[in-house]
């Protein structure tokens, strides 16, 4: 069934309606700002659940909006060719990789916004930037155009920069600096990569009388279908040999340069120092989305562009993978062990599980894949929620030094209760997502890499040690007279905790949830990769 | 025989899974309410379990359901459950002594203002020890016994304001954690070496009762890894340091986790996956000399402790180790014949032990006295439990350590006669025990009461239970009745006789002494203290095993964490730094040359010009 209307369309922009109707709202007046942009984030995680909800993984056609968008003639008339023209398409589609993802991202952008309760000033500005760095994340996990992902990945990063550098803490600008800089590098190297892709791989040949229209677009599944099957390149229609067909060096540079790009994302070692001044300065709400979404376009990015169009020389870098993914779930841990401050902490452990990502992504089976991208919403599910008791417990106690926190479980039985049950999520703890993920991407890996995935498990017991040191540091131990007075959670702070601490559940104990919608995502890249070891 | 109850043993952790929501979702609201759930919950497990029971006690069938619960292509997760003769017997103990230990907190755990709080952490460690048992493959079985695990972990730490609490929540959940991990391994060694991929019970006994399907090297390494699974969680042995820290818990956990069940946990692992073990002998030594060792060892230390709960936690430990020692000889039946008296005996003396802490408010032995006078039914109940610990027929624990030592006997001499050393250590710290307790003068200040009788009569049930529970199974009945039962083949008593005559005059031999040492005072009780006193230390000490660890273990791991800190710092942020302020400097010079001044442009042409000449020239001489 091909649905005529746009409905990814919608799904992606309706936080740009909302953010036109916040327009006329008086800035001064947070309260109907708020409770307008909460409104609009609905829009969204109602879409996308419905779309979950209606996805059938045998059709994943179903839902596909492909326009041509921009044309740029090309003169070429060195070859002999009727015309030759770059097309970028608007071209959304979903399927079983990104669908749990756009789900992700918009149920944490709602979780957030109730949790920007905590913003102090210029609400105006704060919600316009929230709602298109919704856009922005949402229209990146949709786009099947180069060129589109480019655009939306582009968006969430001055989103992100001026959420961080105008409501952050202290060193809000410098944090928004780093962000930047890093980020811009990151994209930098994307974009050469795509425009490689786009000038090469992009080329497609409608034979005409003339001796063909050649095409040269950005559009995903060309580009893998010329990139895996080394045919199209060298044999177009028409007799005519593609002169830009890529070398081996050159797809190298075109995986190394999409490895780089989306490893500073995600972050992979040891391109990770960036992330750890965003999580310690940007305000919680903010980070729920940079931990809980951003950070996962990075690992989307991997799958989708790195292994998806490469997938021989991902496995011959697999081992590579393995191991810088099982050094930064160790490398990880044990910094997050000695850090004081209980947000680097989460930052530390996020390194930690986006090692886990890698290990999945390196496994190069399905079990692993799925259970990689497993880990990224789970992960998601769980950062946000840590960083919104985060955010919470700033906003009452002032501080987030482990060394002038402890016995807040009494103050704050709630609070401190989910805060424990986060952290059991967080080290994978079963019956709760975390373990979901982290045991099938240790499963996949352990098909073709023991020796890696046994070290990596270590792992398992230093997230135990840091998590168990700094939740039981801020909530066990005799009670503080200066938090005596405290106060528990309110309700529109309750409110996301629970709905997130029930979604950790239900991907926990029905994790069907998810991977029957990913069931079949991977079958190109595995079958690629088994008609290689055949032939 | 058809199955009428079993197909519906599923439900049996459903009930205390709806209390624990019911008393986390109204909370404290509850008060004594919340009691009436939580022992509800556990009674409706009872109930159904029994009927379970009797009908497996019929000849029922094995029963099995299960459903995928995880499909990715070509490969199935499934969870699932299994009613064999074996869980039958299992669900029937847990839900039991979590039914009792429920009723005894109703008056133990009166005016603590968390009381909801605690039945719900009670109710969902019964669901999940339940969950545990039913397990019909191994990935189940694993997600429960992380439960179980939490569950312990929260129980441990109920009282979160006191230090030590926090500390001994933390530590035994690292520690077990180290285990988990060697279990996880297994699994995922499991999972790859299986025909089918299939994690069940009884794909296992069908693939490793095979020879050859899997290499031994494989088939050890699997059995080992499983077996550290079970040394974290019942406590053996180098992973026993948990458990009697674990002790901070409020006393009724002590005994339905710490004692009954939990720990048990890790023996069963092993019965249930037995036939792994069975298929390499060298997985089957370390398994009995690991739990012969742990059995010694930890009965030593007990000797030396004097807080009331941590003598029964080193007596825990030792006897999880008997167990161990069992299993490891090639016998499931006396293995868990003795995780069954023990179950009851041992929740016995620590709800005992509640009683006693409840009354006089210390758990130093050495304050405590006379309590027989005024705490009647604690006294003798305590007295029925230590004497069946001790082996002292024809109470429980004397059959099912008998059938133990009469495997060793058989199997092993020198297992034997280390299975005798510790059963005499045994009846030692019992008596010394149970003597500075309850005989002499009182000595804590102000007159100790007998406990209400919510928790009286779980005592007394017990100790009904720990005077009978070793009839199941009785060498001179000669049918072997119970070993048929429960694995399917009977096993052989030889030499039974002269078993059960050393192991009783051990027994009687340590509680003489005993008595001579701390009724009579025929003996001093320095007698070893003032000749060796590097010994007497190093038992109270606990052979200085917790303070190598840290040194070895917390300190080492703080320093990388540190030394990765000031690399992540220095290293990777210093490059990073570099790379930033190389450009920002180079574009800062930069700058500074665009001075407008005619002077400097000539000068910037006049370097480069003498660079120029001086690399042209230069290249004749290359």
């Amino acid at each position: 069934m091909e649905s005529s209307f746009p409905w990814l369309t919608l799904l992606t922009f309706s936080p740009i309606i909302g953010l036109l109707v916040l327009l006329f709202i008086p800035g001064t007046n947070s309260r109907a700002l708020r409770t307008a942009a909460i409104v609009t984030t609905l829009v969204p995680l109602g879409l996308s659940l419905w779309l979950f909800a209606s996805y059938d993984a045998a059709n994943p056609n179903a839902f596909r909006e492909q326009v041509d968008w921009i044309t740029i003639a090309l003169n070429h008339e060195a070859v002999n060719i009727g015309s030759s023209a770059y097309v970028f398409q608007y071209h959304l589609a979903v399927d079983g990789l990104s669908l749990p993802l756009v789900a992700l991202a918009a149920l944490v952008a709602v979780m957030a916004a109730l949790a920007s309760v905590h913003i102090k000033k210029r609400w105006k500005a704060f919600y316009v930037w929230f709602l298109l760095l919704e856009t922005g994340m949402l229209g990146v996990f949709l786009a099947r155009d180069l060129i589109l992902f480019f655009l939306f990945f582009e968006l969430t990063l001055i989103a992100l920069f001026f959420l961080i550098g105008i409501w952050g803490s202290l060193n809000r600008e410098k944090a928004a600096n780093t962000f930047l800089i890093y980020n811009g590098l990151g994209s930098a190297l994307m974009l050469i990569a795509f425009v490689l892709l786009i000038s090469t791989a992009g080329a497609s040949l409608n034979a005409t009388e003339q001796g063909g229209d050649l095409v040269y677009s950005g559009d995903y599944a060309t580009i893998a279908a010329n990139l895996t099957s080394g045919e199209s390149l060298t044999n177009l229609p028409g007799g005519y040999d593609n002169p830009f067909a890529l070398s081996d060096g050159m797809r190298w540079t075109i995986f190394i340069l999409l490895l780089a790009a989306f490893g500073i994302k995600l972050p992979v070692l040891p391109l990770h120092t960036w992330m750890l001044r965003v999580h310690a300065e940007a305000p919680p709400s903010v980070v729920m989305i940079h931990s809980g979404v951003l950070l996962k376009m990075g690992g989307y990015g991997l799958i989708r562009f790195g292994i998806g169009l490469f997938p021989e020389l991902a496995e011959d870098a697999s081992f590579v993978l393995a191991l810088l993914g099982a050094v930064s779930v160790l490398y990880g841990a044990v910094l997050a062990f000695v850090q004081r401050e209980f947000r680097l902490v989460l930052a530390y452990s996020s390194v930690s599980h986006m090692g886990i990502v890698l290990l999945g992504i390196a496994s190069l089976n399905e079990i692993g894949l799925q259970g990689a991208v497993f880990q990224l919403v789970s992960h998601g599910l769980i950062s946000a929620l840590l960083f919104l008791i985060v955010g919470s417990l700033y906003e009452r106690t002032g501080t987030t030094e482990l060394e002038e926190l402890g016995g807040l479980a009494r103050p704050m039985p709630f609070m401190s209760g989910v805060l424990l049950a986060a952290g059991m999520a967080s080290l994978g703890l079963p019956g709760l997502s975390g373990f979901i993920g982290e045991f099938l991407a240790f499963l996949g890996l352990f098909e073709t890499m023991k020796w890696v995935t046994a070290i990596a498990a270590i792992g398992v017991i230093l997230a135990a040690v840091y998590i168990l040191r700094s939740v039981l540091k801020i909530t066990f131990g005799p009670q503080q007279e200066r938090y005596a007075v405290l106060k528990d959670a309110r309700l529109i702070e309750a409110v996301p905790m629970i709905a997130l601490f029930a979604f950790i559940v239900l991907l926990g104990v029905y994790p069907s949830v998810l991977t029957d919608t990913m069931q079949g995502s991977f079958d190109n890249i595995i079958a690629h990769l088994n008609t290689r070891m055949g032939g | 025989m058809a199955t009428v109850y079993s197909q519906y043993a599923w439900l049996v952790p459903v009930f205390p899974l709806a209390a624990f929501l019911i008393l986390t979702a109204f909370g404290r609201g509850l008060k004594q309410t919340g009691a009436i759930v939580a022992v509800l919950g556990s009674f409706g497990a009872l109930a159904l379990s029994a009927l379970v029971l009797i009908e497996h006690l019929g000849g029922a069938d094995e029963y099995n359901d299960s459903f995928h619960w995880i499909k990715i292509g070509g490969y199935a997760l499934t969870a699932g459950f299994d009613v064999t003769n074996l869980t039958a017997l299992m669900l029937v103990v847990v839900s039991l002594v979590a039914f009792l230990v429920n009723i005894y907190s109703m008056g133990y755990m009166k005016d603590d203002e968390r009381m909801t709080v605690f039945f719900g952490y009670v109710a969902l460690f019964t669901f999940s020890m339940l969950g545990l048992v039913l397990a019909d493959n191994l990935l189940t079985l694993y997600i429960f016994w992380e439960l179980v695990g939490v569950c312990s972990f929260l129980l441990i730490g109920f009282w979160y304001q006191k230090p030590e609490a926090k500390a001994a929540a933390k530590k035994a959940f690292i520690v077990t954690r180290i285990g988990d991990v060697g279990l996880l391994i297994a699994l995922l060694l499991l999972f790859w070496y299986m025909p089918d991929h299939d994690l069940s019970f009884a794909a296992i006994e069908n693939v490793f009762g095979q020879t050859g399907l899997i290499t031994e090297g494989i088939t050890t390494l699997i059995a080992i890894l499983i077996f550290v699974g079970a040394v974290g969680k019942s406590g053996q042995f180098p992973l026993h340091v948990w458990l009697p820290d674990a002790m901070e818990g409020p006393t009724p956990i002590s005994a339905l986790i710490h004692a009954a069940t939990m720990v048990a946990a890790g023996v069963f692992l092993v019965a249930r996956t037995f036939p792994i073990f069975e298929a390499s002998q060298a997985a089957l030594d370390t398994v009995a000399w690991v739990g012969a060792f742990t059995a010694i060892f930890a009965a030593s230390i007990a000797i030396a402790q004097n807080d009331i709960k941590r003598i029964l936690a080193y007596s825990t430990v030792s006897q999880l180790g008997y167990m161990m020692m069992a299993i490891g000889l090639g016998s499931v039946t006396a293995g868990m014949f003795h995780l069954f008296t023990h179950a009851f005996f041992k929740a016995l003396l620590f709800l005992g032990a509640g009683s006693v802490i409840h009354a006089v408010h210390t758990q130093d032995i050495h304050e405590m006295g006379g309590l027989g006078k005024t705490m009647k039914t604690t006294a003798w109940t305590f007295a029925i439990g230590a004497l069946a610990l001790a082996g002292i027929p024809p109470l429980s624990g004397f059959w099912s350590k008998d059938a133990i030592l009469a495997e060793a006997l058989h199997a092993n001499p020198a297992l034997f006669v280390v299975g005798i050393a510790a059963a005499f250590l045994t009846a030692l710290y019992m008596s010394r025990l149970f003597f500075l307790v309850f005989a002499g003068n009182p000595k804590a200040g102000g007159e100790a009461h007998e406990s209400p009788a919510t928790m009286t009569v779980p005592l007394i049930v017990l100790a009904v239970l720990a005077v009978i529970a070793g009839f199941v199974e009785m060498p001179f009945s000669g049918t072997g009745w119970f070993g048929e039962w429960l694995t399917g083949h009977a096993a052989e008593h030889e030499g039974a006789a002269l078993v059960m005559l050393v192991s009783t005059a051990i027994g009687l031999l340590g509680i003489y002494l005993g008595w001579l040492i701390y009724v009579k005072g025929a003996i001093s009780r320095d007698v070893v203290t003032s000749r060796a006193p590097w010994l007497t230390r190093m038992l109270e000490r606990k052979y200085y095993i917790d303070e190598i660890y840290h040194a070895v273990f917390t300190v080492s791991l703080r320093a990388i964490g540190r030394a990765c800190d000031a690399f992540d710092r220095h290293v990777v942020g210093g490059a990073v730094r570099l790379a930033g302020g190389a450009a920002f400097w180079t574009g800062r010079a930069a700058t500074r040359m665009q001075s407008g001044q005619p002077q400097s442009y000539g000068l910037y042409v006049v370097i480069g010009l003498v660079i120029l000449v001086a690399a042209i020239a230069g290249r004749r001489f290359w």
